[in-house]
């Protein structure tokens, strides 16, 4: 066992944040200019005001029956439907839950292939997108208020008027898509109209990976990895668990062989950014973007690929040596995985590199390109700028955002359609209403090619049309949305019926063999400061930038919200000056944007950081003006060279959870070096509470005992579990004021440690529930017993015994509770309040909670079992984080089961109670980080 | 100097505060009277509703079992407010033309729900559920008091949590063998075919797996 020396910010706690520590409530210690007899009025004004509480109108007692009761429905239960959510155009596949057609909450399906049932925060938080009240509810014209009938009306003269011209002149601009029906609509309008352009918008996860296809192979594929099959991995700037749309098929492909003790994967990353790969890989090192390429010239130099390219530095050099001799130790089942942002030629290389390993076609592979391909966005631009396009056609994207290098105004008729009145949308003539996913009949495929179907859950909430219907229209189509899709899918309706009840058909994608050619040598590092332009962890493009749950989920390595940052390394911000919030202006080349500074351990010296997807203008009223707009200062580049950074003469706060609700204690983050390495019991200290007998437990067998246990090993930060729990739970968001008062509800934190040198520190994620202490502090400290203890060991709060003493917060030693200091869920708009999860209470203002090891499933779990008069199965109560964790991180259930996956769990060396000195007994137990010893 | 007070002002002092002493608890008193009381918990009303439709007939007279309408009642939390169409299941053979069922065949014809007013229920904050009681032989007159003599439907009871702990306490002898929740005329003396097992109504907690004093009385069973 190594307990580790952690810190949580760089340069450690300052004496401010260690007052704020001290105090029980931080968020109280702002009260601003308040006085003695100000805080007596205002404390006899909400006396008053608490007896008015009380004074509700009373609950209607309408009953309503339906008048033919629909088969396979009850009111009090929930229906599941495996349907799919659209990701940079790939469907990411779901199994939705709705209550009496409500859908409530989004999880991974767990017969697909791509997923089997986990999810990311992405996934999670499209299901708030279908309630967010800033849709667009209605057909616009400038701006006011038309109908579909004048849109149709008005359509119906262009399309005499392209029939003529052929559709010269139009042009229809799209986000990435899969989606079989939608290609093949797009090539019917095409036949109908030859002269008519369409253009994809590129997926911002992707890269220069269609490039680097190109430059390799001479035509674009699509690249997949496998890293169930790869025993070493070295990762140069390549995300692959970081968030995007194939985070979820790639972190279960991790974990299958992180999780093998026998054949555990090395995973060594060299990056300029700190990303989650690089937080989970055995080695990390910090190295500018620019750089990259030598090291990927030097490893294909060494494998006998070209020579060994000058102006390595020493370290550089031997690094090189180590990757390449683990690579070819591994050869065959190994995997060099350069970064879609890396200059083309030198993804390339890598290619070549795998294929002279042996390793392409097992740990990295090719098939056909899966997304739509369109024509070339340069060349629409021009088109638009020398004013040759009568029609600019946006659907379901929003190109004035996300594609600033387009003259969209230049268009002389411009129509969007979309979800929200966005940028496009205000820039457009008409705007036309599309549907939410979980509204639509669509498909599309998942990361691995598998064709996923999309079905409607619920009849539009607003007079929308879905995007296959729009595209219909362009040829003059009428058929329903369903026939639109079914008419793609040529199988019997049998299989039909099937292929929607299990929400996919057919196969992966096919690989084809290639061989990568040599490529031209890539360009030569540039000094100076460089720029690198990232998709935000949450955020992504911008698309959902209105979606709250996601605004509020901590970005994992930064632990901010509501913002994005400039990144700086600590060297940089002590060059410059710099402190967290600093605004810095970066410049290249004319243009310039401007961002608060943070100092982000583990980045490369001379490399900042910006982050896409914020300073949107015309997002809602969740996503407006929140943060800085970085993609006009990009254009098309990725990495800018020798970039300009200036300290501003401002700052901003930004809001940050990296201080809140620090705990402290020796061995909080435990590492071992080995998957036999023993992680638990301390040394017997004195506790505050009378010690339990070795071998008591609270419940002998069969009773349930319900615990769970957390893998550090396994957990990648991605923060799926935060919002998965937020969305079960119905959890508030309380937005960046509240935040930065310490005032944030997530029940499930994450928390983010670092240890060793700011310039090169190891990253630690530890996800914080309540720990169901067996001694719960919390149950000695409340007065009017709201928060107990259950026989099953669940510490159980009682909201409507709570009187918002907030003692319970005060003795919990893992600072997990949350308390409503404001009314956060009464104000909600009645469309959000239609997510709710109607098996848990809403909680109100002055009301204390937090985790319940999601009660309510273990009580459905326990109802059904008893009903049934059988035992409840060994993982048949599954909480809402653990059903979501891509790298199953995260294991629930009965520790008296021995076939449980926790209590297996619990049995390893590597098992671990967080301070576990304090002699609470927690039931949320860690398996030690494995960190073997190897040189960085 | 003159008195300020009278001789006689001590006793009105003495008297006023008893007088508003007397008051507060008498207040109080009313208040705990009114909301413990039968008539805020809405026991024993029968609300206007839609149909005049009486229990006593469909179960007493006509032996319609409480399954037939209520039709989630061992599957689910609800037990299922029957739809339009299982009143017409029979109406549309019997009383066609009756004026009382009037509304149900107007809500078939126009596809529009009757909207009934709800005489049982419990708080949101209660998480009840009807699958369980019955699985576990609690019948439905427990709660629900003599349907089948009711000729407009009311509540039998006040629904509050001292009365749902005493059963969860001492179920012992309020429970029956499952198969006869549902008969308004069981009792030990006649059960009819479903007799209690020998060990009387005792031997029912333990046939049921049922553990009172652990399982059934900690806040999440029923708060969560």
């Amino acid at each position: 066992m190594t307990p580790v020396d952690i810190w949580r910010a760089p340069g450690g706690p300052t004496a401010e944040t260690l007052e704020a520590l001290e105090l029980e409530f931080p968020m109280l210690a702002r009260l601003p200019g308040m006085n003695r007899r100000t805080l007596l009025r205002v404390m006899g004004a909400s006396l008053a005001m608490a007896g008015l509480t009380g004074c509700k109108p009373e609950r209607s007692k309408d009953a309503v029956p339906y008048v033919t009761q629909p088969e396979g429905i009850t009111a009090s239960e929930a229906q599941y439907y495996a349907t799919a959510v659209p990701f940079d155009g790939w469907a990411q596949p779901a199994l939705a839950t709705a209550h009496v057609g409500r859908p409530t909450r989004l999880d991974g399906n767990p017969e697909h292939p791509a997923s089997r049932g986990k999810s990311d925060a992405f996934l999670q938080a499209a299901v708030l997108d279908l309630y967010d009240p800033d849709r667009s509810q209605a057909v616009l014209t400038d701006g006011a208020p038309a109908s579909w009938a004048a849109f149709d009306t008005a359509l119906a003269g262009w399309r005499t008027a392209w029939a003529r011209s052929g559709g010269a002149g139009v042009r229809l601009v799209l986000g990435p898509t899969t989606s079989p029906t939608l290609i093949a609509q797009l090539a019917r309008l095409r036949a109908a109209y030859p002269k008519l352009g369409v253009v994809h918008l590129p997926a911002v996860g992707d890269g220069l990976r269609e490039a680097a296809s190109v430059a390799a192979f001479g035509k674009p594929l699509q690249g997949h990895v496998a890293l169930d099959r790869a025993r070493t991995v070295v990762a140069i700037d390549d995300d692959l668990l970081g968030p995007g749309p194939r985070q979820v098929a790639q972190m279960l492909a991790w974990a299958t062989r992180r999780g093998d003790a026998a054949d555990r994967q090395h995973l060594y990353v060299a990056e300029p950014t700190p990303t989650l790969t690089g937080a989970a890989a055995d080695t990390r090192r910090a190295v500018a973007a620019g750089r990259l390429p030598l090291l990927v010239e030097a490893i294909a130099a060494h494998v006998g690929i070209g020579a060994v390219p000058p102006g390595l530095d020493t370290a550089e050099a031997a690094w090189a040596v180590r990757m390449t001799a683990a690579l070819r130790r591994d050869a065959g089942a190994a995997l060099l995985a350069v970064g879609p942002y890396l200059p083309p030629a030198t993804q390339a290389l890598g290619f070549a590199v795998n294929d002279r390993l042996g390793n392409s076609g097992r740990t990295l592979w090719w098939s056909e390109p899966i997304a739509a391909r369109g024509d070339d966005l340069d060349a629409l631009a021009a088109d638009l700028a020398a004013g040759r396009v009568d029609v600019a056609v946006a659907l379901g994207c929003n190109p004035v955002y996300d594609a600033p290098a387009l003259p969209w105004a230049r268009a002389r008729l411009r129509l969007h359609a979309g979800s929200h009145v966005d940028e496009t949308a205000r820039a457009s003539r008409w705007h036309l209403p599309l549907h939410h996913a979980l509204e639509a009949w669509s498909d599309g495929r998942a990361v691995d090619g598998t064709a996923t179907l999309t079905q409607p859950l619920v009849d539009p909430l607003y007079d929308t049309r879905s995007l296959h219907g729009v595209v219909a229209a362009l040829t003059g189509d009428t058929r329903s949305d369903r026939a639109i899709v079914r008419a793609s899918w040529p199988m019997p309706d049998a299989a039909w019926r099937r292929a929607v009840h299990d929400g996919f058909t057919g196969g992966a994608a096919v690989p084809v063999a290639v061989v990568a050619k040599l490529p031209a040598a890539p360009p030569a590092p540039a000094a100076g400061i460089e720029a690198v332009f990232r998709p935000d962890p949450t955020i992504w493009d911008g698309a959902r930038a209105n979606n709250a749950w996601l605004q509020e989920l901590p970005k994992p390595l930064l632990k901010t919200v509501w913002d994005n940052v400039v990144g700086v390394s600590a060297v940089l911000a002590a060059k410059l000056g710099l402190a967290n919030g600093d605004m810095v202006r970066v410049a290249a080349g004319g243009r310039h944007v401007d961002g608060p500074a943070w100092v982000l351990p583990g980045q490369a010296a001379a490399t900042v950081t910006l982050f896409l997807g914020h300073g949107r203008t015309a997002a809602g009223q969740v996503g407006n003006g929140v943060g800085y707009d970085a993609g006009p200062f990009r254009g098309s580049a990725w990495t800018l060279a020798d970039v300009a950074v200036t300290k501003l003469d401002a700052v901003h706060a930004v809001a940050t959870m990296q201080m809140q609700q620090a705990i402290d204690g020796p061995g909080i983050i435990r590492v071992v070096k080995d998957a036999r390495g023993k992680a638990g019991e301390n040394a017997p200290q004195d506790s505050l509470y009378p010690a339990l007998a070795a071998d008591a437990k609270p419940n002998s067998p069969p009773e349930p005992r319900w615990g769970m246990v957390i893998d550090l090993d396994k957990c990648t930060g991605c923060g799926a579990c935060t919002v998965a729990c937020q969305s079960e739970n119905n959890i508030p968001v309380v937005g960046r004021d509240q935040v930065a008062r310490g005032r944030v509800m997530h029940w499930l934190r994450v928390d983010r440690y670092h240890s060793g040198p700011v310039a090169a520190p190891r990253s630690f994620f530890q996800p914080v529930p309540c720990m169901h202490c067996e001694q719960a502090p919390c149950e000695t400290g409340c007065p009017v017993h709201a928060t107990v203890h259950g026989p099953d060991g669940v510490n159980e709060m009682v909201y409507n015994r709570c009187i918002g003493t907030r003692t319970c917060s005060s003795y919990c030693p893992y600072k997990v509770r949350r308390f409503n200091w404001l009314d956060y869920t009464g104000g909600a708009p009645a469309s959000v309040e239609a997510q709710r999860n109607p098996d848990v209470t809403v909680r109100a203002r002055g009301v204390m909670e937090k985790c319940t090891y999601c009660i309510q499933r273990i009580r459905t779990a326990t109802v059904a079992a008893a009903r049934d008069d059988r035992a409840i199965g060994a993982d048949e109560v599954v909480t809402a984080c653990q059903s979501a964790c891509p790298s199953g991180a995260i294991k629930f259930g009965d520790l008296n089961d021995p076939r449980n996956v926790a209590a297996v769990a619990r049995k390893d060396p590597r098992n671990y109670a967080m301070l576990e000195h304090l002699g609470v007994r927690p039931r949320t137990t860690y398996l030690a980080r494995i960190v073997p010893d190897e040189e960085a | 100097m003159a008195q300020h007070f009278s001789p006689t002002a001590d006793t009105w002092l003495r008297a006023g505060v008893a007088a508003v002493a007397l008051a507060v608890v008498v207040g109080f008193a009313v208040l705990f009277a009114w909301v413990r009381g039968q008539d805020h918990n809405d026991v024993a009303r029968t609300p206007p509703q839609p149909v005049a439709f009486s229990h006593k007939h469909h179960v007493a007279q006509l032996g319609i079992d409480c399954r037939y309408c209520h039709t989630s009642v061992e599957t689910a939390a609800d037990a299922g407010l029957p739809g339009t169409h299982i009143c017409m299941s029979c109406h549309s053979q019997v009383w066609t033309n009756s004026t009382l069922l009037a509304p149900v065949r107007a809500s078939l014809a126009h596809d529009r729900s009757l909207v009934w007013q709800r005489v049982a229920r419990v708080p949101d904050y209660v998480y009840f559920r009807h699958d369980i009681h019955v699985a576990k032989g609690v019948p439905c007159s427990e709660c629900h008091g003599r349907i089948d003599r009711m000729q407009l439907t009311y509540r039998k009871v006040a629904f509050e949590m001292q009365w749902c702990l005493d059963c969860h306490r001492n179920p012992a002898t309020r429970l029956r063998p499952a198969a006869a929740v549902t008969d308004p005329d069981w009792t030990p003396a006649t059960p009819g075919p479903n007799p209690l097992p020998a060990g009387g109504r005792k031997a029912m907690v333990a046939a049921y797996h049922l553990k009172p004093e652990r399982d059934l009385t900690h806040c999440a069973v029923c708060h969560r």
